[in-house]
């Protein structure tokens, strides 16, 4: 096979460098194992959450928050790409409405009642903004076992807001339709996208309602026919109405991944999901060929001129630590910087403590290219996005779409200027 | 072979993040099944070899979707697959599941008597006495035979000369049986490409037995297949499959679910398997596939079924009829059709069969202008049958477009 | 201050404890038990699960082998519900002394414990994944036993024939009054209130903290603790305990218990049974010893590690290797030896002689107060237990079969139902999820409760109806609690796990920012 880029990884980062290489006239196959972590995460993009106090203003912060990082990716990412990034997601996915600016976080309620702050999020996750207090209702779901509005409401009362302001939360358990005991997230993304569930639901919550709520689902307010379940169900309980995003899956994570696979196929991609990426061919400081693994017992590479590695972290398992205390890349055979050195201890006892693995990845170049271990850049050709970049601890920064994002949007941007 | 890479070892990959079963599509239509999660890896680790606890593991229909995704390798299908033969060799096999799995044994009964076997398998009453006796659902799609064999026709084919290249072609039972003319434009168009088409002798490689848990029985047929197949392999022959299915079963499946990693033959065999369109897209990106097609002016919704996007080779059908002028391709954005090889077939899962595949009907009956296009051949009956479409495998297209018609 | 009268004060709920507890109460006494936590938290929960037949002492210490197989027969009677009947394996691996192996069979007769050759052939049939390499095979009656259960049913047996049962209740000093130790005064330590509690006879089963407890009444029960770790893997590699056919070692058996195949152990001699640390290079002395066991190990899942302290007694304290040690147990009159009377220590011994050391203990205070009651504790099932009806791997499945579509699944890895759930948290009247796991094995699979420990939160918010802040305490603790055990092993699949439980965690519920949690990232 041969393309003239090859993006291994599903995820946001891939995805988004896949999108707008395609869409630049690149012949882009990308080569997944599976979809990536946007099946797991919320859909919001939490740019800057924490550094480590609750960072209200990204923009602002972002200077003196890479000044004292400066390994953190954000560190090669101007906040112009980071904005330019959020702008291209909100304008190019127009199903998914992104809102929002550098400039000021939302701070939104997780599902167990913390206010997290985020800086560009889905149109039906902002009315769930707390920054200025207001009166909330969550919406229990007989039987969906991933959200616990009393416990959510509970602490989100008791939450100190930056602005100073109280929030007045309760919940409201429905006794919606059906038999299940069980019905995950993407059962309910279904039902509620049926008329007559909506109308059911919002006959049964209107009544318990109070003047000034607004109202609080759990993140599964319809799937492919999402912005219409929920404006309607905006329209029968005439108030605002919000998701708050809770365990995975992540019904709002799978839209962003189907918007995001249907641009890129049809800006003409080809897209391989079930292959691993193997390995790979290099020559003279370049990579010539992805080698996949498919169903069949043969490899089978894949030529190209520019190649994205996209596969995340140590969760997805594109990191890899193995017993004996070993660190490796699974593709290329990279160099991974932030690993403590032998007979240092990698973790620490106490789980919010700093775990000295935390920010162990893939060490980069300006225009996100992979060093090796001596610093010099890997491979000319060889460009890194999302969560395999070192540096960066997304989970306590909350910067993860954030970085996957810009970077993904920011390794399209070096590899079509270099094409023209 | 490291035995922590075995089937079962794959389950400590499983971080339980649940994409499968967004994908599995089964378990979202019905209850019945409780998804591939949650009987693969999960269950995996109460089951020992005395005894089987669960039931509900039979509604998974194999499909092999969440191996496909998932995107911790976890060989999930191949996990249920082993379990439920385990479970139905302990609870027995039904007759019905003993008799579907054999299409080639059908085939030779059959195929002799096409006239008579047809009218009985288009009679309703016949149909309805099935249904009763063996539980095969009387509305569930069956082939007709064909009368003649792909193997009779091809043993007085002439060979194309004078040839250059060589390739061998895996037919399956299926196209020997029931659909002839599939393999007949497979060889039509392989010919176009100047390749001389070398049939071997070929029996059924095993899936149906396999996906209805008779593994002891799918392990002699595939090693069979795979001992008569291996010596082109080992010469360098490649050899093409137009049943997606039984293809991954030689390329894959049969190595991994019946444990026969340790197979050279199949292994071999494996290494120059290609689907159809895979193998013709490669010609392509090497500039060897001829590109004189005449227009198709039609609109042909594709499904690239479950089992063909288990190869892991994206969907090269769609890029085979982008060279194709005139021709307007949707693409179906559904998992499955539901059918599943045989699973669609029984009485007692035929509904959910069909509710698996109701969007994808759905998106046909819009969409197509003449035909479907499908390259699984129960997949295609299916379609056919819940919408009235004919549905032809992606060869015929280009059978057409190239004029050989 | 609330005070309590008993005949009987029984100080530790592991084994030891609540079979003392069982057996007195059954020969009719009075009795009360206290543990500064909960039951079983201490060596008892923290071992690999291995009901010896004995096998593994005949040779090095042939006493220890007779009690094992006595009580192995004896547990298997009377505890089947609490027991997997896995059969046991003795294997010559490569590095093993080959000559080892007819002493064992030696041993083996001489202590009466069945044990029988079997090809290498049968063997590795058996147990597939096993070392092809091993020269030699015996089977012998090894079984997997869970000890949470059968202190439990232990617990409520003594309950039925009056014991009282009181965890989290702390010893702060025992009573001596001319001469002989009267009671003991407590600590509530979920309610905070002192107990006085006045006996007539105190038993120390305190196992490896017997020297504290002792020292209160000025008596002396020098005891060693002797560390072992355990590391569990993700699924069974083996369905059949196997040894090493060696002398004690090392990282020389696997216990298949539940869903996990357990690996153990090392010994190693610590100061405080309360404060030593897992080292790295223990770990990886536990993956070399299984890869020797079964080709692979180390890149099989590993899910947890943790470490239990052996109560080894030696009247001489000074520099013996905890494992030359014997394994029998030790009872210790403090009338003959400290002059100080109506009291008894028990400790040394294994889990597996739990139900012999009571019986010696309770026929010693018998003797002291003299009465004449005969034991009945071999005899008597433990409730819910039939003699033949072992426990099985699939029951909970079985279980879950017919209530799918009418019950949820909260812990997924471990097929924990939300009705199980909240039904143990009634029972057990208490708001720490960690007591929760150990009484339905909550957040103990694969995912170390990545998944279920939001949803038990808001489960035990609802049904306690505490506040959020106390439900959020649980939460933090728990989270904290799955990640002291997870830690020291966090390499390949299990790494990639935790990064997941990160996210979930921190990254969309954002649990470190709770109100009245965890302050500030550093």
């Amino acid at each position: 096979m041969s393309a003239d880029a090859v993006v291994v990884g599903a995820g946001l980062a891939g995805l988004t460098a896949g999108v707008r290489l395609a869409e630049a006239g690149l012949r882009t196959t990308l080569v997944g194992k599976g979809p990536g972590a946007m099946h797991l995460a919320p859909a919001t993009i939490d740019v800057l959450g924490y550094a480590p106090d609750l960072v209200e203003r990204p923009a602002a912060a972002l200077p003196s928050f890479v000044a004292e990082r400066p390994d953190h990716p954000y560190a090669r990412l101007s906040a112009d790409t980071v904005a330019a990034s959020a702008e291209w997601l909100s304008a190019h996915m127009p199903p998914l409405a992104y809102v929002g600016t550098l400039e000021e976080n939302y701070l939104l309620p997780t599902a167990v009642g913390v206010p997290k702050p985020s800086a560009f999020v889905p149109e039906a996750m902002a009315a769930g903004d707390l920054r200025s207090g207001s009166r909330f209702a969550f919406a229990g779901l007989r039987a969906l076992k991933d959200f616990y509005p009393a416990l959510l409401a509970d602490n989100l009362s008791q939450a100190k807001l930056p602005t100073g302001v109280t929030v007045d939360a309760r919940a409201v358990h429905l006794s919606d339709p059906g038999t299940e005991a069980d019905v995950s997230p993407l059962g309910y993304a279904r039902m509620f996208e049926d008329r007559e569930f909506r109308s059911v639901v919002a006959a049964e919550l209107l009544p318990r309602l109070e003047p000034g709520e607004s109202v609080g689902f759990p993140s599964v307010l319809g799937l492919h026919e999402h912005r219409t379940t929920w404006l309607d169900l905006q329209d029968r309980l005439g108030r605002p109405v919000f998701e708050v995003p809770t365990l995975p899956p992540s019904v709002a994570g799978i839209r962003l991944f189907h918007a995001l696979r249907d641009a890129f196929l049809a800006a003409g991609g080809r897209l391989l999901i079930g292959s691993t990426a193997a390995g790979a061919e290099t020559k003279d400081g370049v990579v010539t060929h992805v080698v996949i693994q498919t169903a069949a017992a043969r490899p089978t590479p894949i030529e190209a001129r520019w190649f994205v590695l996209a596969t995340g972290g140590f969760a997805e398992g594109a990191i890899f630590l193995d017993s004996y205390g070993e660190v490796h890349e699974s593709v290329f055979g990279l160099a991974v910087s932030g690993v403590p050195a032998a007979g240092e201890p990698r973790f620490v006892p106490r789980y919010f403590d700093d775990q000295p693995m935390g920010r162990a990845g893939i060490a980069v170049d300006e225009r996100l290219r992979p060093l090796d271990a001596d610093g010099n850049v890997a491979f000319r050709n060889l460009f890194t996005a999302g969560a395999a970049l070192g540096g960066a601890e997304p989970w306590r920064e909350l910067s993860g779409n954030g970085l996957a994002l810009a970077s993904g949007f920011a390794v399209a941007s070096a590899i079509v200027e270099w094409a023209s | 072979m490291d035995t922590m890479e075995w089937v079962r070892g794959s389950l400590d990959h499983c971080v339980k993040c649940t994409i499968c079963e967004t994908f599995c599509p089964v378990s979202n239509v019905t209850p019945l099944f409780p998804g591939p999660k949650y009987v693969g890896p999960q269950l995996e680790r109460f089951r020992t070899d005395d005894g089987s606890p669960d039931a509900s593991l039979d509604y998974c229909s194999g499909c092999g979707i969440c191996t496909t995704v998932c995107p911790q390798g976890v060989k999930i299908a191949e996990i249920n697959s082993q379990a439920r033969a385990k479970m139905k060799a302990q609870r027995g096999i039904p007759l019905r599941d003993r008799i579907i799995a054999r299409p080639s044994a059908m085939g030779k009964v059959g195929t002799p008597l096409a006239p008579i076997a047809n009218f009985f398998l288009k009679n309703h009453a016949f149909r309805w006495l099935v249904e009763r006796t063996l539980r095969v659902h009387r509305k569930a799609p069956m082939p007709l035979f064909a009368g003649r064999t792909f193997q009779s026709w091809a043993r007085r084919h002439p060979p194309l000369t004078p040839a250059t290249k060589a390739i061998v072609y895996f037919h399956g039972c299926s196209a020997n049986h029931f659909e002839p003319r599939v393999a007949q434009m497979a060889v039509a168009v392989l010919e176009h490409n100047g390749y001389r088409v070398i049939v071997p002798r070929q029996d059924c490689c095993g899936l149906p037995l396999q996906s209805n848990g008779l593994f002891d029985d799918a392990r002699r047929y595939v090693r069979k297949l795979a001992r008569n197949l291996e010596p082109y392999a080992r010469r360098g022959y490649d050899i093409v499959a137009t049943s997606t299915s039984c293809g991954l079963m030689l390329k894959r499946e049969a190595r991994e679910i019946l444990e026969l990693e340790d197979d050279e033959d199949l292994r071999t065999v494996s290494a120059h398997m290609f689907d159809i369109c895979e193998f013709l897209l490669s010609l392509h990106e090497r500039g060897a596939l001829r590109t004189d097609f005449r227009p198709l002016d039609m609109r042909v919704p594709y499904h690239a079924p479950c089992q063909q996007q288990g190869h892991g080779i994206g969907k090269p059908a769609l890029e085979l009829f982008g060279l194709i002028p005139g021709l307007e391709v949707v693409d179906s954005d559904v998992a499955c059709c539901g059918v599943a090889g045989t699973y669609g077939l029984k009485t007692e899962k035929y509904d959910i069969a069909m509710e698996v595949g109701a969007p994808l009907f759905r998106q046909v009956t819009a969409v197509a202008t003449e035909v479907a296009a499908c390259d699984s051949e129960t997949c295609r009956w299916q379609i056919t049958r819940a919408t009235g479409i004919p549905s032809v495998h992606p060869v015929e297209l280009l059978y057409r477009a190239y004029g050989l018609s | 201050m609330a005070t309590l009268h008993t005949d009987v004060l029984v100080i530790g709920g592991g084994s030891t404890g609540v079979g003392v507890a069982r057996d007195a109460a059954m020969r009719g006494f009075s009795t009360v038990l206290v543990d500064r936590g909960d039951l079983a938290t201490g060596t008892t929960g923290r071992f690999h699960g291995l009901l010896h037949s004995g096998g593994r002492y005949v040779v090095k210490d042939p006493k220890a082998a007779e009690e094992c197989i006595h009580e192995n027969v004896i547990l298997r009677r009377i505890a089947a519900d609490c027991i997997e009947d896995t059969g046991g394996l003795f294997v010559s691996t490569p590095i093993d002394t080959p000559e080892y192996a007819d002493r064992f069979v030696e041993g083996c007769r001489a202590a009466g414990i069945p044990v029988e050759e079997i090809p290498v052939a049968e063997a590795l049939r058996r147990e597939p994944r096993m070392n092809p390499l091993i020269s030699r095979a015996f089977t012998v009656p090894d079984a997997s036993v869970d000890s949470w259960k059968t202190v439990w049913a232990c617990a409520r047996s003594a309950q039925a024939y009056g014991s009282r049962i009181l965890p989290y209740h702390e010893v702060l000093d025992l009573t001596v009054e001319g001469g002989a130790v009267r009671g003991a005064l407590v600590k509530d330590r979920r309610g905070g209130e002192d107990v006085r509690i006045d006996a007539d006879f105190v038993v120390n089963a305190s196992g490896a903290w017997a020297g504290r407890i002792a020292a209160m009444a000025g008596c002396d029960a020098t005891v060693l603790p002797g560390k072992g770790i355990m590391i569990a893997m993700n699924h069974r590699l083996v369905n059949t305990v196997v040894n090493r056919c060696e002398m004690p070692a090392d990282g020389d058996i696997i216990v298949p218990i539940r869903t996990v195949s357990v690996i153990g152990t090392t010994d190693q001699k610590v100061a405080d049974p309360d404060d030593w640390q897992i080292a790295r290079d223990e770990v990886q002395k536990m993956m070399d010893a299984g890869e020797n066991l079964v080709p692979g190990f180390r890149r099989a899942r590993a899910l947890r590690v943790w470490g239990g302290v052996r109560p080894l007694f030696q009247d001489k304290a000074e520099g013996a290797d905890t494992r030359d040690v014997t394994r029998a147990h030790t009872l210790l009159n403090h009338r003959q030896r400290d002059g100080v009377e109506r009291f008894l220590t028990i400790t040394g011994g294994k889990f597996c002689t739990f139900r012999l050391m009571a019986e010696d203990t309770v026929d010693a205070l018998c003797a002291e107060v003299g009465v004449e009651h005969a034991c009945r504790t071999a005899d008597e099932p433990l409730p819910d237990s039939e003699p033949g009806r072992y426990y099985w791997l699939g029951s909970r499945v079985e279980r879950r079969e017919p209530t799918l579509h009418e019950d949820q699944l909260i812990c997924e890895c471990e097929l924990v139902s939300r009705r199980r759930l909240e039904a143990a948290m009634l029972r057990r009247e208490t708001v720490d999820l960690d007591d929760i796991r150990r009484t339905i094995r909550l957040g103990m699979g694969p995912c170390q409760g990545g998944f279920c420990i939001y949803r038990a939160t808001g489960i035990l918010h609802q049904v306690e109806k505490i506040p959020g802040e106390a439900a959020n305490r649980s939460l933090l603790d728990f989270v904290q609690e799955r990640w002291k055990g997870v830690q020291p092993i966090l390499y390949g699949d299990q790494l990639r796990q935790a990064r997941l439980d990160d996210w979930i965690f921190q990254g969309i519920l954002d649990v470190a920012h709770l109100p009245g949690g965890w302050v500030g990232a550093a």
